[in-house]
């Protein structure tokens, strides 16, 4: 397997300079993309400044209309779908073609720049590993090998790669915008071929999602279809005729930070518990270990049932329409199943005799529990971690569901499932069926993601039956 | 804090009367670098307390090498834990007093001394962290002790390896301790524990992990740094040849308890403790060609409960009836030397046990140990 890196390697950059090389390929790619990133920066900027209610907002809505007029290929200004039949040909979008056909096109170019930065990011690795590190072989190499023969693993990761890539690039995803086609409806006006008077009508995009509405067997827009106002519907429209799939992408971005924010502030919470406890040992682990039982003896839901009812209307329920809540009860009460999955792991590497080493020359414990213990303990994390957030997915769509948790107007794929389950048994049976097939595949993905890192990271299966045995472990 | 439950003949202020400071100060070298006195470190569990440590007294002066030898499980371990503060949950030390530079380390003073003793432990690959290459941990208590950082650091790491006698040190500062043969990853531990600039060395069974060749060179190694460096060692071990050619004086332990102290040389020609002459006995080599080598009986004990008696006794070919109702307390023996003490009834004038008669009666008849026993009474 080395021998065929090897030569695949040097063909790709036959070149003196490999790393000279390996980056101008990654500016090139990087300044496709600059102006989303420079948009993105800002704008979160912005939005940590409104937030916090500080000073200099003003100015950096200068900086944001700036940020917004560097060139970027992938967005929806570049290649629009947006547009009408003037009755012998479609205008306003991307070189006349078909909206159907420009939305796809999108798409499809945003996944090969995805996958193209993938490429890159491994090919640097390659490099790495090939020209610039001094070791031949490390003991992580072997985790690398076995994880990219562990087929199960592999499907979670393109699965969670292209979810996050449906988060990260939502806003040039999706058909239309959540501002133009929900927020403000009303506000945006949309051209269309009258097909009774045969001629170019204007019309409010509110007006035209009420005749576009899938609430039943006849009025209904289907995945795939154009509704009456010439407005292609990916994964067809909702009961209140919003479009789907813009509904569902932006929805993925609300799932991934608060899934990501709650797993990350319950990993470091159970780290350093977990890291106190393996140090300290004796009473202070038996004090986490009432703590977190006490956590666990109460009953999650009811817990976040209760707590989203008192913290209704207050500025924290605010921050990112309630997720922010959200991500921080789940941290609150999930810590404790991951500080006992690696507590045992922090003990036993605790007993080991670097440590006492490390104490008898007098290193403070916190850099004790950093540098000689916490390296050891990382390989759980992520297991635990990616598994985890599988669950928080899940978590939060249920609770969208059960109309709690993130405020209405902000999309959340629970939320569609919710709107759609009165029509599942009708002609409009797409709107629940879809998100929900959404949500199976992204929570199987982070789980079967998390099984292939838990086969990689443990040097017993070996690549001699790792496949097999991880395609049968995790099916 | 009797520890004699029997009145018998022997009351404690006697004891004390004949015996001031059961280690006594040598004449020469003033105060002692480390004093251990009567250390007590227990185990307290939900089912026994265990006496880990009871009541271990020596010291260690500045430049010398103290031994203290012992079989497995006879608390010399926890003894050196004890002295770096290392005694975890659910141990702790229970009494006694460790001084350093005239410093009860006991009162919490450990922070104040970190680096003023390094320890080396027996298993090499175990007391290196096998994600950190060896300068790295080297740097790590050289950043702590010496307040090196970058390429000074660097430097220093390099000519510590060098020091301990690694080939090529700046090429093995940058490997990681698998890359390094366990003689190597030895010479790497003594360097990390060098890197602290220590005073006093404790040395837990540094060679027993390695093997016989190996062995001579890092006890070569130890015996050159003592001499440039000017350390002190404590080295703990339960191979007698390896004390023999290593330390200066040895005290030996026994469920925890020092049963006789000695400089080198006097332990091996004159053992008074029936413990010691046994230990000795058990060498290879030592014994006859053709003739089975001696062992001694049973296993330490597991000292469970305050010492009332004498904890060798059940093992003792010399053992009277006094010793199961008396412990023992360390009386000197010998004539020439004034630092030689072992804790036995044999050896105390208020006892009046013949070593001959058990000599004859038991099962491990020896020419020598009756003839040492007859010449210290």
């Amino acid at each position: 397997m080395a021998h065929e890196e090897r030569t695949s390697g040097s063909t790709v950059l036959p070149t003196g300079a490999p790393g000279a090389v390996w980056v101008a390929l990654g500016v090139g790619l990087f300044a496709l993309e600059a102006g989303a990133f420079a948009n993105f920066v800002v704008g979160f900027l912005a939005d940590v400044l409104a937030t916090l209610s500080a000073p200099g907002v003003g100015a950096l809505a200068a900086v944001e209309r700036a940020a917004a007029s560097v060139p970027t290929l992938l967005s929806r200004e570049t290649i629009p779908n947006a547009g009408y039949w003037n009755g012998r040909r479609w205008v306003d979008t991307f070189l006349g073609l078909r909206p159907g056909v420009a939305w796809a096109l999108r798409v499809a170019l945003v996944y090969a720049y995805a996958f193209a930065v993938a490429g890159w990011a491994v090919l640097g690795y390659r490099l790495y590993r090939r020209e610039y590190r001094t070791a031949a072989w490390t003991p992580r190499d072997d985790v690398v090998d076995r994880f990219r023969s562990h087929g199960w693993g592999v499907f979670g990761l393109v699965v969670v790669f292209m979810f996050v890539v449906m988060a990260v690039f939502a806003p040039a995803l999706g058909p239309t915008t959540v501002d133009k086609n929900m927020r403000n409806s009303y506000s945006n006006e949309i051209s269309y071929w009258n097909a009774e008077t045969e001629q170019v009508d204007t019309t409010l995009v509110g007006d035209a999602n009420l005749a576009s509405q899938s609430s039943g067997d006849t009025d209904r827009v289907l995945p795939g279809q154009y509704d009456d106002f010439g407005r292609y519907h990916p994964f067809g429209t909702l009961p209140t005729g919003r479009d789907l799939f813009t509904f569902l992408a932006v929805g993925s971005r609300i799932s991934l930070v608060i899934g990501v924010l709650s797993v990350g502030l319950s990993a470091s919470i159970a780290t350093s518990l977990a890291l106190a406890a393996a140090y300290y040992k004796g009473r202070a682990d038996l004090g986490m270990v009432l703590l977190s039982d006490a956590i666990m003896a109460m009953p999650q839901l009811l817990l976040l049932i209760m707590l989203t009812t008192v913290l209704d209307d207050t500025w924290i329920d605010g921050v990112y329409s309630g997720g922010f809540v959200l991500a921080l009860i789940f941290a609150g009460t999930g810590w404790t199943y991951m500080w006992r999955s690696v507590r045992g792991p922090a003990l036993q590497v605790s007993e080991r005799q670097w440590i006492d080493a490390a104490k008898s020359f007098g290193q403070k414990p916190s850099v004790v529990m950093r540098r000689h213990i916490l390296p050891y303990i990382t390989g759980y994390l992520l297991v635990y971690g990616s598994m985890t957030l599988g669950g928080a997915i899940i978590a939060i769509a249920g609770l969208s569901f059960l109309g709690l948790g993130v405020a209405p107007p902000t999309p959340e794929w629970g939320r569609a499932v919710n709107l759609g389950q009165d029509y599942v048994t009708t002609g409009s049976w797409h709107v629940s069926l879809i998100p929900g097939i959404l949500i199976t595949l992204v929570v199987t993905g982070f789980n079967a993601l998390g099984d292939g890192v838990r086969d990689a990271i443990d040097p017993q299966s070996d690549s001699a039956s790792g496949a097999a045995a991880g395609r049968g472990g995790g099916a | 804090m009797s520890r004699i439950s029997d009145g018998r003949g022997a009351d404690p202020t006697a004891d004390s009367a004949r015996d001031p400071d059961p280690v006594r100060d040598r004449e020469t070298d003033g105060d002692p670098l480390l004093a251990v006195r009567d250390l007590r470190t227990v185990f307290r569990t939900e089912r026994e307390t265990i006496h880990a440590v009871d009541g271990v007294s020596f010291d260690i002066y500045e430049g010398e090498t103290v031994g203290l030898v012992g079989e497995s499980g006879s608390g010399k371990s926890v003894t050196a834990r004890s002295i770096l503060g290392l005694v975890d949950e659910p141990g702790s030390i229970d009494g006694g007093s460790i001084r350093f530079r005239g410093d009860d380390l006991t009162d919490g003073l450990w922070r104040e001394h970190r680096g003023d003793i390094s320890i080396v432990f027996q298993d090499p690959s175990g007391s290196l962290n096998p994600v950190y290459t060896v300068g790295n941990q080297i740097r790590e208590a050289l950043k702590i002790h010496q307040g090196l950082r970058g390429s000074a650091a660097r430097e220093r790491a390099v000519e510590l390896l060098e020091a301990v006698g690694i080939p090529d040190a700046p090429r093995r500062v940058s490997e990681y301790p698998h890359q390094l043969s366990g003689g190597m990853q030895q010479r790497a531990v003594i360097a990390v524990a060098l890197a602290c600039d220590p005073d006093l060395l404790v040395c837990d069974e540094p060679t027993t992990a390695l093997d016989v060749t190996i062995q001579a060179q890092i006890l070569d190694l130890l015996a050159d740094l003592q001499r440039e460096e000017g350390l002190a060692i404590l080295f703990i071990t339960h191979d007698m040849g390896v004390i023999e050619e290593a330390t200066d004086r040895v005290n030996v332990i026994y469920a925890g308890e020092v049963v006789e102290r000695a400089p080198t040389a006097e332990l091996f020609d004159a053992p008074a403790h029936p413990y010691t002459r046994a230990l000795l006995e058990s060498i290879p080599g030592r014994s006859g060609p053709g003739e089975r080598l001696p062992t001694i009986e049973g296993e330490v004990p597991t000292p469970t409960e305050p010492a009332t008696h004498c904890r060798f006794a059940p093992r003792c070919p010399h053992a009277a009836p006094d010793c199961e109702r008396v412990h023992p307390e360390p009386v000197a023996v010998g004539s020439a030397s004034a630092d030689h003490t072992a804790a036995c009834l044999l050896h105390d004038d208020e006892f009046d046990i013949e070593a001959g008669a058990a000599y004859g009666g038991g099962d491990a008849p020896d020419a020598a140990g009756a003839d040492d026993a007859g010449g210290r009474e």
